[in-house]
């Protein structure tokens, strides 16, 4: 797995964080990265280069598919959008993510 | 399927890698400079912003290879590098890489060769559109059925299609002035339709087509001459015009299978003709279900048709018309079990290239062993590198294949054109397919696993100690390590095909010079197929018979003639029933029966041992009377003369015998102690096919044709063929000789791959031993004491080897019995006396050229070569 920056991101959770990310469209790496970033208030700060073996892995599992197209600011950039399998494979990590949310919290509550 | 997916997008990779490395540098320079952009946009300087952005992105060159990895297909790159590891170390010593080789390339070749003709002659598909949704249908139990009960069952739809076909059926073809006789495929006139026959030139038979043929694509070649305008050309079968309306592709297949090719299909327009009936089941109805449809439809045709022998119910049987289902309803089972046996024989041969190519590896393994302790002893791990010596007898295996198929494609294209001597018309079609390659990948995996495994093993044992030590100082003598185990299976295992070879050959000389019990060196075999339309009453027959008969006599040279139902060994009629004797006790017997002419037994030299020959008077209505063999008149009257007694059928009519003839052979020249009977042949039915016995002092030249011309004389639509009754015996042979040529080249195969596994062992032994030998010639051994050491090594083996092999041979060739002729054990001394002899002779041949090498064995230079 890639290394994060702090707070340490759960194991898995970069893919559910990429797929969710794309749920809403294409975006190229750099957007992704950013994206994540912002939403995440820039609490989650994945180091870059590690965002592009894990495209990369999702990009053989069929998760997601690749292709060249221009960045808004005029350049040749490389586009990722979720397949079919991608987005049942977000239904299901994100329903597992939350089962896992769920559990700590009960965890958290009750001890 | 996620998985093959996406195995199949790695595998896709595989072929851009360079350009992924391109896209990952791309995506990193625009991830990059997207980033510089901001941080300028925020008030950096470019060059600062630049240095913050690489910064942030971390390691580039951990991304690209992680990123690669993802895409990696492990196993595969590690094999390939393996495998051009390995092509390296071949191409570094050829000598033994071509001797492995050749080796496997003999063994597979053999191997698919009889794989291919196995599946040809049992497994092929017949051409018939979607085959497995077509049936055979029995009704009663019998393989052919009339007309009227066909067209019964065809008018009920029961099925997408019901046709009709009778296998057998021959014609005779008028071509100019030649009338030569046919073997034609009779066929409803729905055949093509609902069985899916596709043609190549032309159009199929039609529904309604009368007096129409399709050509057999050898025929159309070979008689016709390929003739481009062969479609709408008129043929004269049987007296009767017919046009020529397609041309089937050259690997057209019958659906009876077997090689089985007829010239022609001609639609069947004869109501007395039975046909086998094929059935299109439609879509969703299977077997069991058609069977159910059948018993109503069977006890409609009882109520219509009855029959006072059997009900069309009983026995109703729906088969499959290809693959092992077939073959069992065919009770082909036995048939089944000689390809096994084949299969079996060349599995040993195999079995010895790769003991070969095993014992090759071995000696490889240990001249290699430095090299192995040095990698084990700097931590490769034993596992790789047993995958790694894998890889190398993987790849010589896929080399051995691949030389392999080429032989099997020289093979199997000679089969494919050998024409053998049945009265069926045959033809095989073998060609490779997926069955083969998949086989043959599958053989070459087990070859590679079985070459390469132990000795992996056993080179990657090593010790580090001595293998790190420059050279193994003393080699082995413990004589029984792994490698002379190996030959001496090898030689044990050749001995066991030898010695069935050497049977099948003894077999053939035997059945060649044997005494059938009549002469076939004065005698000649007329057959003369007549039109069954210009012949319609037996008298007709019988006048034509006589006027034959009367020209043949007439010619000059010819000492006499008659004319026989059956030929002897070319074909058989046989009785099973209960006969009374003289109206009193009752025997079970199953015997030869056949109607034969005055002077039958005069023409064939049969001895009659008691009573009297049939003459003129034998005659249709007058009194029935038979002869009788010796056989028969001992199982039936003992010692006591046979001549006036009656004997008596089930249906009531009674013959009485007049002679004993001297027993000979009916059909098979293996048959021993056959029963035989023989009636007059104007006592018997006639048919449409004269066998005319000849006897001649000699055969001038020319006297086939004249025979031929005097015989077209009497009718020109009549198809004519003479033969001396020498080579009418090629059928008798032929199982003899198929057995001989087979066994006996596979044989001579197994030999010559044992010898090359000797002389590779002795040389590799004496390599290793050469110091040893040089100190004792610089000690005063003499060449005497070397060549003995040498010879004792190679006797002890072959000794082993052969006295294994005898023992298996003695146990294992007990059931090829049944192929062999009578008076001939499997176990015959003699054979085996030549196995040892050939073996022997072949091992001190193998041994020479190592005990040479150890004789020119310098002291001095051995003594050096540490």
């Amino acid at each position: 797995m890639p290394t994060f920056n702090s707070p340490e991101l759960l194991p898995g959770t970069l893919y559910l964080l990429v797929l969710r990310t794309l749920a809403r469209g294409p975006l190229h790496g750099y957007a992704i990265a950013r994206r994540i970033k912002e939403h995440s208030a820039e609490t989650l700060q994945i180091e870059d280069g590690s965002l592009y073996p894990a495209l990369n892995r999702m990009l053989v599992k069929g998760w997601l598919a690749a292709e060249w197209g221009i960045s808004e600011n005029n350049r040749k950039a490389r586009f990722y959008r979720l397949t079919p399998i991608g987005r049942k494979q977000l239904e299901t990590e994100a329903k597992e993510f939350d089962k896992l949310i769920q559990a700590i919290q009960l965890v958290m509550k009750t001890v | 399927m996620n998985r093959l997916k996406e195995l199949l997008r790695r595998l896709l990779y595989l072929g851009r890698r360079e350009n992924l490395d391109v896209v990952l540098d791309q995506e990193a320079e625009f991830h990059i400079e997207s980033r510089a952009d901001e941080l300028q946009h925020a008030g950096l300087a470019r060059d600062k912003a630049m240095a913050q952005a690489r910064r942030e992105f971390g390691s580039q060159s951990r991304m690209r290879e992680e990123s690669r990895v993802a895409w990696q297909i492990r196993w595969l790159e590690d094999l390939t590098s393996d495998l051009r590891y390995a092509f390296r170390a071949l191409r570094r010593s050829p000598g033994f890489a071509l001797a492995a080789i050749f080796s496997l390339a003999l063994g597979i070749g053999a191997n698919t060769t009889i794989f291919s003709l196995t599946m040809e002659f049992l497994f092929s598909v017949p051409s018939a559109r979607q085959p497995e949704r077509l049936a055979s249908i029995q009704l009663a139990g019998n393989s052919h059925s009339p007309m009227p009960m066909y067209r019964f069952v065809r008018d009920t739809h029961t099925f997408d299609g019901l046709a009709g076909s009778f296998e057998e059926h021959q014609v005779n073809w008028r071509n100019g002035e030649e009338t030569s006789q046919l073997g034609v495929y009779w066929v409803t006139d729905n055949y093509f339709e609902v069985v899916g026959v596709p043609v190549v030139i032309g159009r199929p038979m039609q529904p309604g087509d009368r007096n129409v043929a399709v050509l057999n694509y050898n025929f159309w070649q070979s008689r016709l001459a390929g003739d481009p305008y062969a479609v709408g050309r008129t043929m004269i079968l049987d007296g009767e015009p017919h046009t020529v309306i397609g041309v089937l592709p050259r690997d057209h297949r019958t659906l009876l299978g077997f090689g089985f090719a007829p010239a022609l299909y001609v639609p069947v327009h004869d109501d007395k003709a039975f046909v086998a009936f094929v059935a299109r089941l439609p879509e969703g109805m299977n077997r069991q279900a058609a069977f159910t449809r059948l018993k109503v439809i069977g006890q409609e045709l009882d109520r219509n048709f009855p029959n006072r022998d059997f009900h069309w119910t009983d026995d109703i049987r729906v088969d499959a018309v290809a693959g092992l289902e077939r073959l069992k309803s065919l009770n082909m089972i036995p048939f089944t079990a000689f390809f096994g046996v084949l299969m079996v024989v060349v599995g040993l041969v195999l079995l010895i290239a790769c003991a070969n190519v095993a014992s090759l590896l071995l000696a490889r393994a240990s001249s290699r062993r430095q090299e192995l302790g040095i990698r084990l002893a700097i931590g490769a791990g034993r596992g790789r590198l047993v995958r790694q010596l894998l890889a190398e007898s993987l790849l010589l295996a896929v080399l051995g294949t691949l030389s392999g198929l080429l032989l099997n494609f020289w093979l199997t294209s000679l089969l494919s054109r050998v024409q053998l001597p049945l009265p069926l018309p045959f033809q095989l079609h073998i060609a490779p397919d997926w069955r083969l390659l998949a086989y043959s990948a599958a053989v070459a995996m087990a070859s590679a696993l079985f070459c390469g495994l132990f000795p992996a093993l056993k080179a990657t044992r090593a010790d580090l100690n001595t293998a790190l030590k420059r050279q193994e100082l003393q080699s082995s003598r413990r004589l029984w390590n792994m490698r002379n185990a190996l030959v001496a299976g090898q030689l044990a295992i050749s001995t066991l095909l030898l010695a069935a070879g050497l049977l099948f050959l003894e077999n053939l000389s035997r059945s060649t010079s044997m005494n059938p019990g009549f002469d076939v060196d004065h005698t000649l075999w007329a057959s003369m197929r007549l039109v069954p339309a210009k012949y319609t009453t037996p008298e007709k027959t019988q006048a034509l018979v006589n006027t034959a008969l009367d020209s043949l006599r007439a010619l000059p040279g010819i000492e006499a003639a008659s004319i026989a139902h059956v030929v002897p060994l070319n074909d058989q009629q046989t009785n099973f029933t209960e006969l009374q004797i003289d109206g009193g006790r009752q025997v079970q017997v199953h015997y030869k029966s056949n109607n034969v002419g005055p002077d039958y037994f005069r023409v064939m030299s049969i001895p009659i041992l008691d009573g009297r020959q049939f003459s003129a008077t034998d005659r249709a209505g007058s009194p029935e009377v038979a002869i009788i063999n010796e056989n028969f008149a001992r199982l039936l009257f003992g010692n006591a003369s046979p001549a006036g007694h009656r004997i008596q059928y089930p249906q009531g009519e009674s013959v009485s015998i007049v002679g004993v003839a001297r027993n000979s052979k009916y059909f098979t020249l293996g048959e021993e102690n056959a029963l035989a009977m023989y009636t007059p042949y104007a006592q018997g039915p006639g048919t449409e096919r004269l066998n005319f016995m000849i006897r001649a002092a000699e055969f001038p030249p020319g006297l086939v044709k004249v025979i031929n011309r005097t015989l077209g004389e009497l009718d020109q639509s009549a198809a004519i063929e003479t033969k001396p009754m020498r080579d009418a015996l090629v059928l008798a042979l032929l199982p003899s000789r198929t057995g001989a040529a087979i066994l006996g080249s596979i044989g001579v195969l197994g030999l010559v791959l044992a010898s090359i596994g000797l002389y590779g062992v002795l040389a590799y032994t004496i390599s290793r031993r050469i110091r040893e030998i040089g100190l004792r010639v610089a000690l005063g051994a003499s060449p005497r004491n070397v060549l003995w050491m040498v010879f004792r090594d190679s006797f002890l083996l072959v000794a082993v080897g052969i006295t294994i092999g005898l023992g298996i041979a003695m146990v294992a060739t007990q059931p090829l019995a049944m192929f062999l002729v009578p008076g001939l054990s499997p176990t015959d001394p003699l054979t085996f006396l030549a196995v040892i002899a050939l073996l022997a002779a072949v091992a001190l041949a193998a041994t020479i050229g190592p005990a040479l090498r150890a004789l020119r064995v310098d002291p001095m230079v051995a003594l050096r070569y540490e």
